[in-house]
């Protein structure tokens, strides 16, 4: 449907231990916070669009998988997810697979990929349709230069630049 | 006859007796429709609640709550009940906020979005609006959630669907959990399910409630939980088996008390059977004839009151076992019997007569139910009974202790200026007693508990469920102008949800546009060749390709030709059961139905549905005026009656001192029940009035057999027999209904057995005659009643 697959660029924000902000700069400005069971939507031009968490597991999933990474709470994380970790300290993967079934019905799994402390890209792959990559840190800036020709599954692999 | 033939006889009644009730309950079918019982409507909101709605929109949800378990158990436990109960052909439809409102569109009508859908009544599907939909499309595809919106996306690039869908939702909608709705808690996953049976139809809700619960307790199967269940459906069917437990073990100490009571006070184990036989054959005489009277169209509460009324007859064949004693044939004991009986028998019947002319179904089906049951017993006791009892061999008049009872009661005081004082008192009371003397809310005698009352108001406001006292209607001569008044009331309706007058509404027309508003739709739409020049404008400089929306294009070519979308198209859409329970069509006008939930500001709505040509109908208001109606038509009736039942008695007696005698005794227990009710501060109901009719009746009878009996010691020693072994079998029956949980049976118990009391009590100080000594009956006029009763007066101050 789309001339190209689409690609976003903007920055994870987490102001405080239970909010999340997911903010994306191009190529439009939309503004997603969750917390608080909700989430919030702002769109340029467009009246704030405020909606449970409940209506849309998928933010969940996100808030959940990433608040629980970000703070190193691997508790958290194992209450929702089965958690499995494959590779080396220099270049690791987080396997996460979701415990609760009406998520288990839409997301098969998250898998984190990183090297030393950086976590460079979370892949979500859904039961339908293809899988979203988002890279983080030096991946997306690798990303960024790479522009329109950036190879997004390799980086995220973290397969070195052939460049 | 041998004593085995006649016994033979005896079990051969019985066995027809059971044959023909067996033929009755395959035949005879009652309505629960309230329509068969109360009278015709007159005022608009009569004549609307009886025509053409029966009951309320929100009258046929059960509200569903499944609680004790885990959230995620909870939602599988809702999801598997709504599948079941989806294709179960007894509900209308099954809501527990799974799949939205998108699955109630069926494909086949997916077009239509573009009439259904008020978008483009204000914003043109031009270029521009498309480009900043594209656009917004695009963002939709970037959150986490774009695999959800993706498929829509070719056919419908501005999400109409889903609008529709937000739109469609009930005004307020309980949060999702697990993708089905929760409480606020977040305890209990909630539904709501819409029975096909009406309201008021009790084998119907009892049928939805049952198939509610087989449906949990096959979705939970072995797991955690519990089922709640709430609405008038459910409440009906919980009050009618609280009923028909309570109705169990009464009867089983009826039964059981009945027995012994007859085989004391006649000491042969046949009799109970002989005085069963004329009143199950009167029953059953009365069911037949309404059968082939009225067919079907007989409501449960005739047939309620009517077996109250004809508790009378079961004194009969009471009287006839009394009068038995050896050397007298049961023949001529039946025929010295038969005048007092008939006189009994026939001026109540006369009575009931009036009820033919009430013009209430209701009534006549009771006249004719009583009448006949009570013209059968008195034949039956009079021409079967005498063929099948036992020669006696004992009097009852020979028993010393109801001769010392009897000695007592002579010697109890006449009253006669004490029962005037009695009287004059009891009017004070009925006078002068505050509060309201009248209960026309036919529910507070079947009223739900409270706690049950309270869970529902707390389910109904988590839900969001409709009103079930009030509702708007919209009358109009056809569907499409009812559906045009609608549309122009929306506007108004709207603004008190915002002034927060009202919570939300929802009518037909929030789910079925008029007919009008769909062309003007159509007319707004763009032809095909701009629309693809529009479309290419906004795909110019986007993400998408040029060609994704070819189904966008074919769909909205597709809106623009197709004929107006109406109720009948809707058939078999989860749409269908929405529009039908909120337009109801009548013969020569259609009405829209308004249900409104949360209703916090009656009056504002009412201004507003008067502005807008619409009526806020009061259904509680409404029932209860036509109780009112119904208790008038009563009254009137029953007070025809009394004065016929006074020229019968006079006429029969041949004397006013006597017809005196007789009626004083009746007429007074009923004021004096009425005046004891009124003090407790009992509100009266037709169940009452129903249960002083058989009281009069009752009293009616003991007293012309007292009267009849003369100053005959023998006589009136026998009679006394008669009348306490029916005033004990009355009161064992009525005292126990007083001792229910259940209003109904409550108020029926308590005022027979207060008026069989009085009765008894009066009757014998009133009616019976001071004895002349132990001779044989005396010619009835031979002794002049006053004289009498003034020496009775005198008798005690000696």
């Amino acid at each position: 449907m789309l001339k190209a697959p689409l690609r976003l660029s903007g920055e994870y924000r987490r102001p405080d231990a239970a909010t999340l902000v997911r903010e994306v700069r191009t190529p439009y400005a939309e503004t997603t916070t969750i917390g608080g069971g909700h989430a919030t939507v702002t769109r340029e031009g467009k009246p704030e669009r405020r909606f449970a968490l409940s209506r849309a597991p998928e933010l969940a999933a996100l808030q959940s998988s990433f608040g629980a990474l970000l703070s190193g709470d691997i508790d958290a994380l194992r209450a929702r997810y089965t958690v499995d970790v494959q590779g080396t300290d220099a270049d690791w993967s987080l396997r996460l697979r979701p415990r609760d079934a009406a998520l288990a019905g839409r997301l098969q799994d998250i898998v984190l990929h990183g090297g030393g402390d950086e976590l460079r890209c979370i892949e979500s792959r859904p039961v339908k349709g293809p899988v979203q990559r988002t890279l983080l840190a030096g991946a997306a800036q690798a990303a960024l230069r790479a522009g329109d020709d950036a190879d997004v599954a390799a980086l995220c692999r973290g397969d070195r630049d052939p460049g | 006859m041998s004593a085995r033939a006649r016994l033979a006889a005896a079990l051969g009644w019985l066995v027809l007796l059971l044959a023909i009730g067996a033929w009755l309950s395959q035949t005879l079918s009652f309505s629960g429709d309230l329509r068969r019982f109360l009278p015709d409507p007159r005022t608009p909101e009569q004549r609307l609640l009886i025509d053409e709605l029966g009951e309320g929109p929100g009258s046929r949800l059960l509200l569903v709550a499944l609680r004790d378990a885990d959230p995620a158990t909870l939602a599988a436990q809702s999801q598997a009940m709504a599948d079941a109960l989806g294709e179960d052909a007894r509900f209308g439809f099954v809501a527990n906020g799974a799949g939205g409102g998108l699955d109630a569109i069926p494909e086949r009508l997916r077009p239509y979005r573009y009439l259904l859908s008020p978008t483009f009544d204000t914003q043109p599907l031009d270029a521009d609006f498309l480009r900043e939909q594209v656009a917004l499309r695009l963002q939709d595809l970037g959150s986490p959630a774009g695999d959800l919106v993706e498929p829509l996306l070719p056919s419908d690039p501005t999400l109409e669907t889903l609008r529709l869908a937000e739109a469609w939702l009930p005004a307020r909608a309980p949060q999702t959990l697990h993708e089905v709705w929760f409480d606020r808690a977040g305890a209990q996953a909630l539904l709501l399910v819409e029975t096909r049976a009406a309201g008021f139809d009790p084998d119907g809700q009892r049928e939805a409630v049952q198939a509610i619960q087989a449906a949990y307790a096959q979705a939970r199967g072995d797991g955690p939980g519990e089922l709640e269940l709430s609405g008038p459906g459910a409440f009906a069917d919980e009050i009618g088996a609280r009923t028909a437990r309570e109705a169990g073990w009464i009867g089983t100490i009826d039964s059981i008390g009945l027995l012994l009571l007859l085989l004391v006070a006649y000491r042969s184990w046949k009799i109970p059977l002989l005085g069963a036989l004329p009143l199950a054959t009167a029953g059953l005489a009365g069911l037949a004839a309404l059968v082939l009277l009225f067919g079907d169209r007989v409501h449960g509460i005739t047939i309620a009151f009517g077996f109250t009324l004809i508790g009378v007859v079961q004194d009969y064949p009471i009287h006839f076992f009394s009068q038995q004693r050896a050397g007298l044939s049961p023949w001529r004991s039946v025929r010295a019997l038969w005048p007092t009986l008939a006189t009994g028998v026939a001026s109540t019947c006369i009575a009931y007569l009036t009820f033919l002319f009430s013009g209430v179904d209701g009534l006549r089906q009771l006249a004719v139910f009583t009448i006949v049951a009570m013209a059968t017993a008195a034949l039956c006791t009079r021409f079967l009974l005498p063929g099948l009892i036992d020669p006696a061999r004992r009097d009852v008049a020979g028993s010393p202790r109801l001769l010392a009872l009897w000695r007592w009661i002579e010697r109890l005081p006449r009253p006669r200026w004490s029962l005037l004082a009695i009287a004059l008192l009891a009017l004070a009371v009925i006078a002068w007693r505050p509060g309201a003397f009248w209960q026309n809310d036919l529910a507070r005698l079947t009223p739900v508990p409270a706690p049950l009352l309270e869970r529902d108001a707390q389910l109904r406001d988590e839900l969001g469920a409709p009103d079930v006292r009030y509702v708007l209607t919209l009358q109009a001569a056809d569907v499409e102008a009812a559906l045009q008044a609608s549309e122009r009331l929306r506007p108004a309706l709207d603004a008190l949800v915002r002034d927060g007058a009202l919570d939300g509404y929802d009518m037909a027309a929030r789910y079925l546009p008029s007919v009008a508003l769909q062309r003007a739709r159509q007319q707004g739409l763009p032809q095909a060749a701009g629309l693809r020049a529009s479309l290419e404008a906004a795909l110019a400089d986007s993400a998408f390709r040029a060609d994704a929306f070819e189904p966008f294009l074919a769909d909205v070519e597709a809106a623009r030709g197709a004929p107006a979308l109406q109720v009948r198209d809707l058939a078999g859409t989860p749409l269908a059961s929405s529009v039908q329970g909120l337009l109801v069509e009548g013969q020569e006008h259609a009405t829209a139905l308004v249900s409104l939930s949360g209703l916090h500001d009656v009056a504002a709505v009412a201004r507003v549905a008067a502005a807008g040509g619409a009526r806020l109908l009061d259904m509680k208001q409404a029932s209860e005026s036509l109780v009112a109606d119904y208790r008038g038509r009563i009254l009137a009736a029953l007070a025809l009656a009394a004065l016929l039942l006074v020229a019968t008695v006079w006429i029969a007696l041949r004397s006013p001192r006597r017809a005196l005698r007789v009626l004083l005794p009746m007429a007074l227990t009923t004021l004096l029940v009425v005046a004891v009710l009124r003090a407790a501060g009992v509100e009266l109901t037709l169940f009452h009035l129903v249960s002083l009719i058989l009281a009069a009746g009752l009293g009616l009878d003991y007293a012309l057999f007292f009267e009849h009996a003369g100053d005959s010691r023998e006589d009136q020693l026998r009679t006394l027999h008669a009348v306490i072994v029916c005033s004990l079998m009355t009161l064992l029956v009525f005292s126990l209904l007083a001792l229910s949980s259940i209003p109904v049976l409550r108020a029926i118990g308590s005022t027979v057995a207060l008026g069989v009391l009085s009765n008894f009590v009066l009757s014998l100080l009133v009616s019976r005659a001071p004895a002349a000594g132990p001779a044989t009956a005396a010619p009835d006029d031979a002794w002049p009643p006053s004289a009498h009763v003034d020496a009775g007066a005198r008798e005690p101050r000696a």
